[in-house]
C-alpha cells in the first residue's frame, strides 16, 4: 500500500520537469485543499512497534456536506491528518470519517467545521472515452495547475489491494511534478471524474479512480457500519475455445458463458448454489460473453465484477443463469463484501496492529501479506517461497482452515533459546499438542505444559522444539527488559 | 538435501593446448582432455543440443585407466586425449562416470598411451597449512602448469557438477583455473586430491577446492565391481540439542550427545527404521555430539560422512533413544537415493511426450534451466519435491511446459506450466502415466492440472485430424521419449 504511493512519487518526482504544462489558470483553487497527513504503518517484522513516521501532501476534492475526498493509500495508517488551505496556508486539523482501502477511497472531514466554509463543493459526472479530462494541481503559490488529456479506456484492472477489481478510467497526459502531487483530481466540465490512482511516466498514462467507484463509495458512506463493495466469490475461466464447449455440452444454441474454475468457499456465489464447473450464462438478464465480459450500459463490452461491484451494491440479490449437465438453472445469488479478516492471509493490515507473541524469545505472528510486503517490491520473489504461495493459493490450500496461519518470524536469541537461534520462516502446527489456528490459541495451549516443558511443533525442519515453562515465566520481564520490548504479547 | 545453492561456484571449464617435453614421472602421467560435447534439447527435445568443445585435465590411475572430473566428460560425443612428448592424440572412452562425486574413468583404444606413464599413487588427507601442487592444463598457456598452494580448509561442501551432493572438501588457496578441472593435486609424489572448482569472476580470490582421497577411493571401490552404485544417503534430518530445555524433553542428560532426528524421508533407506524425534547417540559406535559431529581419523567430521564411506548392500548400526529408551537400529543401504530431478542431469536423453501439439516434461532442474517458469506451483513443486515429499503423489512432476501452436489448441495457452494430475481419471504419477493414458481412444481427452479446476479438453478427432500436420509443420522425429526415473539418475 505505501509501497504504490511511494512508487507515484517517485515517477512523479522523476516525471518532465522540463516537459511545460500545457495550461496554467490563475484562477483561484475554490474546490481543492492541501492535505497533510503523517503515516506510520507498523513494522511487520518487528510487530511490537512502528517504522519512522513520515509526512506527505496531497490534494483533497472537497465534496458536499462538508466532507473531502482523497485515496485510502494518503490516509493509510494516518497518525495525523490536516487541511491546509492552497491560498493564505490556513491549517486544520481533520480525522478520517470512511476509510475503503478495497475501493482505496476515504472521506475526510475538518475538525473545524467552518473551514470549508468557503470552498465551492466540487459535484461527480462520469465520462467516456474520448472525452477531454483535466488534472488538476497546485503550485506553490496555490494557484491551480491544469494539465489536460484525453480518456483512451475504462477498464476493470486490480486495485492496489490486489484482490478486488474494479473499474479505472485511463488518460494520456504528461504530469509534472508539483508539490502534493498525490490523489489529484480529474475535472471535466467543472465537475470530478475521478483521482488519479497510479502514473506511469515512461508512458504518461495516468490511472484514474472513475466517478462510478466513487459514488459507489458514497452511497455506501452514508450507512453505517460501512460495509464496502460487493463480490460474488467465483474464479473463472473463458469458454471460446469449441472444443470444450462441445465437451461442455454447449450446442450452438448457446452463446457465451464463462467458466466457474473455482467459487469462493462460503462466498457469495457459493451461498447462493453456484458450483465449480457450472458455466455463467446470464446474469441480471445480461448476457455474458466468452471472456467474462457484459455489455454495459454505458462502458459497453466490461468484466462481470464491474456489474457485480461497483452497480450493485451489499446485500442485492442478482439472478444468474448458468448451465449445469446440459441444463440451464437460475440462481439467486446475494452479493455480500467479503471482509478482510475471513481470509486465512489477511490481504491488508491497515490502521490495525499486527498481532504477536514473544514466547521465550520465539516471535509468533500470523501470515498476513501485510507481512510479506516488508520484503519490497520484489515481495513475490524475496519473501520465503512457501509464504508466497499459501498467499497466492489460499483459496484452494486453505478449504478446511486453519483460520489462520501462525509461524515463527524470527527468534531473539537468549539463555532460554539456546541452539534454536537460526530458526526462522517456520510454520507452527501444534504447542503442547494444541493444534494452532490463530495466534489467540497460544494461551490455552501454553496451560498444558508436560514436565515443565513446552513443545513448539513445526511444519518444516526441525519439526519440534522445547522451552522450559519456569525459565520462561522467571526470565520473562528481564528478557523484555533486555530487547526493550513494549509487550511480549498482542493478540487483538 | 541441498537445492539450489552456490550459483556463484563453477565446476572448472575446459582450455586448449598443445604440449611439450617435461622430463618427470609425474608430469609423464597427466593428460589432456579434449571433449567435443552435445547437450541434450530440452525446448525440442526430439532434436539433438548444442555441440560445444572444452578440454581438461586427467591422470593415469591405474595401469590402464585415466581419472578426471565427470564434468570433464560430460554429454561426451568424441574424447581425446593427450600427454607430453607425444604428438598423437588417442581415442578415449569413459568407462564409468559418477555425476554425484564428479569423478570418472577413462580407457584409452590404444594401450601405447600408457607407454612410459606410472600410475599416480594415492595419499592421504594432508595437512592443514602443509603446501600442495596442482598439475593441469589451465588457461593462460599451452603446456603443462604446476602451481602450489597451501591446504587451507577441510569441510563439506556441494558439489557444483550434481548441485545436489555434498562430500567432502579441501579448500586450497593455490590458483585454480578453467582447464585444471580433473588434474592431480600431489603432496610428497603422492595424489591428495583432484582438482574441480572454484569461484567465478571477483567473488573470492585465491580459493580453489579439490576432492580429497577418501571421496576417490570411494569412487574406484564403488566401481571395483564393475557398476557405480553411486553414494548412500540415510536420508534423514537432523536437528542440534543444544538447549537444556529440548535436552530434557528428549530425556538426555548433560552430556552434550546426541542429535534429533527431524524428518524421515519415506523413500530412503531409513524410512520405517527411524522416527522424527528420535535422538541418534552413537553411528557404528562413534558417539555423535550434540552438534551432529563425530570424530572419524582423528578430524571432526559431520556424522554423514559415515555414511558417506558406505556402500550399497552395508549396514549402519544406530544407537537410538526413543521415547527415553535406548536402542539399536541397523539401517541397510540396499538402495541409493531414487529422486535426482533436482540434480543436474547428464548424458540422457530428454524424456518428453508430445501430444496435440503439447509438449509434456517431468520437473527437472534441466527443465527449469531451458523453462525459466513464471508458475509460482511449478517452483513450490521443484523446491519442496523431497521436503513435502512431493514424490509420493508425484514421482515425476509433469509438466505441460510448451504448447506448439495449432488450431486445436491455440485457446490453451492458460494450461501452459501447469502440472499434470489426471488425463481421462487417471491419476498421472509418471510420464509413463501419461503416454499411456493419451494412447487410449477416449471422445475427449480430459487433462486436468493440479490446483486448476478447468480441465483442458482436446476432441480425439481433431488430435487424429492434426497428428500429421504438427508432426510435418514443427519437425517433430519421434512424438515421445519415455524413460523411467532410473535411467534419469546421477550414474551410469
Amino acid at each position: 500500500m505505501r509501497r504504490a504511493v511511494f512508487l507515484l512519487a517517485c515517477l512523479l518526482f522523476t516525471v518532465a520537469r522540463d516537459v511545460r504544462a500545457e495550461e496554467v489558470t490563475p484562477e483561484t483553487p475554490l474546490s481543492v485543499v492541501r492535505v497533510n497527513v503523517t503515516q506510520q504503518p507498523w513494522d511487520f517484522a518487528r510487530p511490537w512497534g512502528k517504522r519512522p513516521p513520515y509526512s506527505r501532501r496531497a490534494i483533497g476534492t472537497i465534496l458536499s456536506d462538508n466532507r473531502v475526498l482523497v485515496t485510502a493509500e494518503l490516509v493509510a495508517n494516518a497518525n495525523y491528518v490536516e487541511f491546509e488551505a492552497a491560498e493564505g496556508g490556513q491549517k486544520v486539523p481533520a480525522t478520517v470519517e470512511v476509510v475503503d482501502y478495497e475501493a482505496n477511497l476515504a472521506l475526510l472531514k475538518p475538525e473545524d467545521n467552518t473551514f470549508l466554509k468557503p470552498f465551492k463543493p466540487l459535484e461527480l459526472t462520469h465520462a467516456s472515452i474520448g472525452d477531454m479530462l483535466s488534472v488538476w494541481q497546485l503550485e506553490s503559490t496555490g494557484t491551480l495547475l491544469v494539465t489536460k488529456g484525453q480518456m483512451t479506456t475504462a477498464e476493470v484492472t486490480r486495485y492496489p489491494i490486489d484482490d478486488s477489481p474494479l473499474l479505472v478510467y485511463r488518460m494520456t497526459t504528461p504530469l509534472q511534478f508539483r508539490d502534493s502531487s498525490f490523489t489529484l483530481p480529474v475535472v471535466k466540465d467543472g465537475k470530478l471524474v475521478g483521482l488519479i490512482m497510479r502514473y506511469d511516466n515512461t508512458t504518461n498514462n495516468a490511472e484514474i479512480l472513475p466517478a462510478p467507484v466513487i459514488e459507489h463509495f458514497l452511497q455506501d458512506a452514508k450507512k453505517a457500519p460501512y460495509e464496502g463493495f460487493a463480490r460474488v466469490g467465483i474464479y473463472s475461466s473463458p469458454t471460446r475455445d469449441p472444443q470444450f464447449r462441445r465437451y461442455l455440452g454447449l450446442d450452438g444454441n448457446i452463446v457465451g458463458g464463462i467458466y466457474v474454475s473455482d467459487v469462493q468457499r462460503d462466498g457469495p456465489a457459493a451461498t447462493g448454489g453456484l458450483e465449480k464447473g457450472d458455466v455463467l450464462l446470464q446474469v441480471d438478464g445480461q448476457a455474458v460473453d466468452q471472456d467474462g465480459n457484459y455489455k454495459d450500459p454505458e462502458y459497453g463490452k466490461i468484466a462481470l465484477a464491474h456489474l457485480f461491484s461497483t452497480r450493485h451494491f451489499d446485500g442485492d440479490v442478482v439472478k444468474c443463469v448458468v448451465f449445469r449437465k446440459g441444463e440451464k438453472k437460475e440462481l439467486s445469488i446475494t452479493l455480500k463484501h467479503r471482509p478482510v479478516e475471513s481470509y486465512v492471509i489477511e490481504p491488508y493490515v491497515i490502521d490495525r496492529a499486527p498481532k504477536f507473541y514473544v514466547l521465550g524469545g520465539l516471535v509468533l505472528e500470523e501470515l498476513s501479506r501485510q507481512y510479506l510486503k516488508e520484503y519490497g517490491a520484489e515481495w513475490k520473489k524475496k519473501a520465503p517461497e512457501q509464504f508466497v504461495y499459501f498467499d497466492r493459493q489460499q483459496n484452494e490450500l486453505f478449504k478446511d482452515g486453519p483460520k489462520k496461519v501462525v509461524f515463527l518470524n524470527r527468534v531473539l536469541p537468549s539463555d532460554m533459546t539456546i541452539g534454536y537461534e537460526e530458526l526462522n520462516q517456520l510454520i507452527v502446527s501444534k504447542i503442547n499438542g494444541v493444534a494452532i489456528q490463530s495466534l489467540s490459541d497460544i494461551p490455552a495451549a501454553l496451560n498444558k505444559a508436560t514436565n515443565g516443558l513446552h513443545k513448539i511443533e513445526f511444519d518444516g525442519e526441525p519439526r519440534m522444539i522445547y522451552l522450559d515453562a519456569a525459565q520462561i515465566s522467571a526470565n520473562e520481564a528481564a528478557f523484555q527488559q533486555k530487547y526493550r520490548l513494549p509487550a511480549l504479547q498482542r493478540l487483538n | 538435501m541441498i537445492l539450489r545453492l552456490w550459483p556463484v561456484v563453477i565446476a572448472l571449464g575446459l582450455f586448449v593446448s598443445p604440449l611439450r617435453a617435461q622430463p618427470n614421472e609425474i608430469r609423464k602421467s597427466v593428460a589432456r582432455i579434449n571433449n567435443t560435447m552435445q547437450d541434450a534439447n530440452y525446448r525440442a527435445p526430439w532434436l539433438p543440443g548444442q555441440l560445444g568443445g572444452g578440454s581438461g585435465t586427467g591422470w593415469v590411475v591405474s595401469a590402464d585407466r585415466i581419472l578426471t572430473n565427470a564434468h570433464v566428460v560430460s554429454n561426451a560425443r568424441f574424447l581425446t586425449v593427450e600427454k607430453e612428448n607425444d604428438p598423437k592424440k588417442y581415442i578415449a572412452t569413459v568407462e564409468h562416470i559418477a555425476h554425484d562425486c564428479d569423478l570418472a574413468i577413462l580407457k584409452v583404444q590404444d594401450p601405447a598411451f600408457f607407454k612410459g606413464t606410472k600410475p599416480l599413487a594415492l595419499g592421504g588427507i594432508p595437512e592443514l597449512e602443509s603446501t600442495v601442487s596442482v598439475f593441469g592444463y589451465p588457461i593462460g598457456g599451452e603446456r603443462l602448469s604446476v602451481t602450489q598452494g597451501v591446504v587451507s580448509r577441510i569441510d563439506f561442501r556441494t558439489y557444483t557438477h550434481s548441485v545436489l551432493d555434498s562430500h567432502l572438501t579441501i579448500q586450497i588457496d593455490a590458483a585454480i583455473n578453467s582447464g585444471n578441472s580433473g588434474g592431480p593435486v600431489l603432496q610428497a609424489g603422492k595424489v591428495v586430491g583432484v582438482a574441480f572448482q572454484g569461484f567465478s569472476g571477483d567473488v573470492a580470490q585465491n580459493v580453489g577446492y579439490m576432492i580429497p582421497t577418501p571421496v576417490i577411493q570411494h569412487f574406484l571401490k564403488d566401481i571395483e565391481d564393475g557398476h557405480y552404485d553411486r553414494y548412500m544417503d540415510m536420508s534423514i534430518g537432523i536437528a542440534n540439542t543444544l538447549n537444556p530445555a529440548m535436552r530434557k524433553g528428549l530425556g538426555l542428560t548433560d552430556d552434550d550427545r546426541g542429535v534429533m532426528v527431524s524428518s524421515v524421508q519415506s523413500a530412503g533407506v531409513c524410512a520405517g527404521k527411524l522416527e522424527v524425534g528420535d535422538v541418534l547417540l552413537a553411528i557404528d559406535g562413534r558417539e555423535i555430539a550434540s552438534d551432529g559431529m563425530v570424530e572419524l581419523e582423528g578430524e571432526r567430521v559431520l556424522m554423514s560422512e559415515v555414511a558417506e564411506r558406505k556402500y550399497l548392500g552395508d549396514e549402519v548400526k544406530l544407537s537410538i533413544l526413543r521415547d527415553k529408551k535406548p536402542m539399536d537400529v541397523i539401517i541397510k543401504f540396499d538402495r541409493a537415493w531414487p529422486f535426482l530431478m533436482q540434480a543436474n542431469s547428464y548424458d540422457a536423453t530428454p524424456p518428453y511426450v508430445l501430444f496435440g501439439g503439447l509438449l509434456f516434461q517431468p520437473l527437472s532442474r534441466n527443465l527449469l534451466g531451458a523453462y525459466q517458469f513464471q508458475n509460482d506451483r511449478v517452483n513450490f513443486f521443484y523446491d519442496n519435491f523431497v521436503t513435502k515429499e512431493i514424490y509420493k503423489e508425484h514421482p515425476e512432476i509433469i509438466v505441460l511446459s510448451s504448447i506448439l501452436p495449432d488450431p486445436i489448441n491455440t485457446y490453451l495457452t492458460e494450461f501452459r506450466e501447469g502440472i499434470v494430475d489426471e488425463i481421462n481419471d487417471h491419476k498421472i504419477r509418471t510420464l509413463k502415466d501419461a503416454a499411456d493414458a493419451l494412447a487410449e481412444k477416449p471422445e475427449f481427452y480430459v487433462i486436468k492440472f493440479v490446483g486448476y479446476a478447468r480441465p483442458l479438453v482436446l476432441e480425439r478427432s481433431a488430435v487424429d485430424a492434426a497428428r500429421e500436420r504438427i508432426r510435418k509443420r514443427y519437425n517433430v522425429l519421434a512424438e515421445q521419449n519415455i524413460l523411467s526415473t532410473e535411467s534419469t539418475s546421477a550414474s551410469r
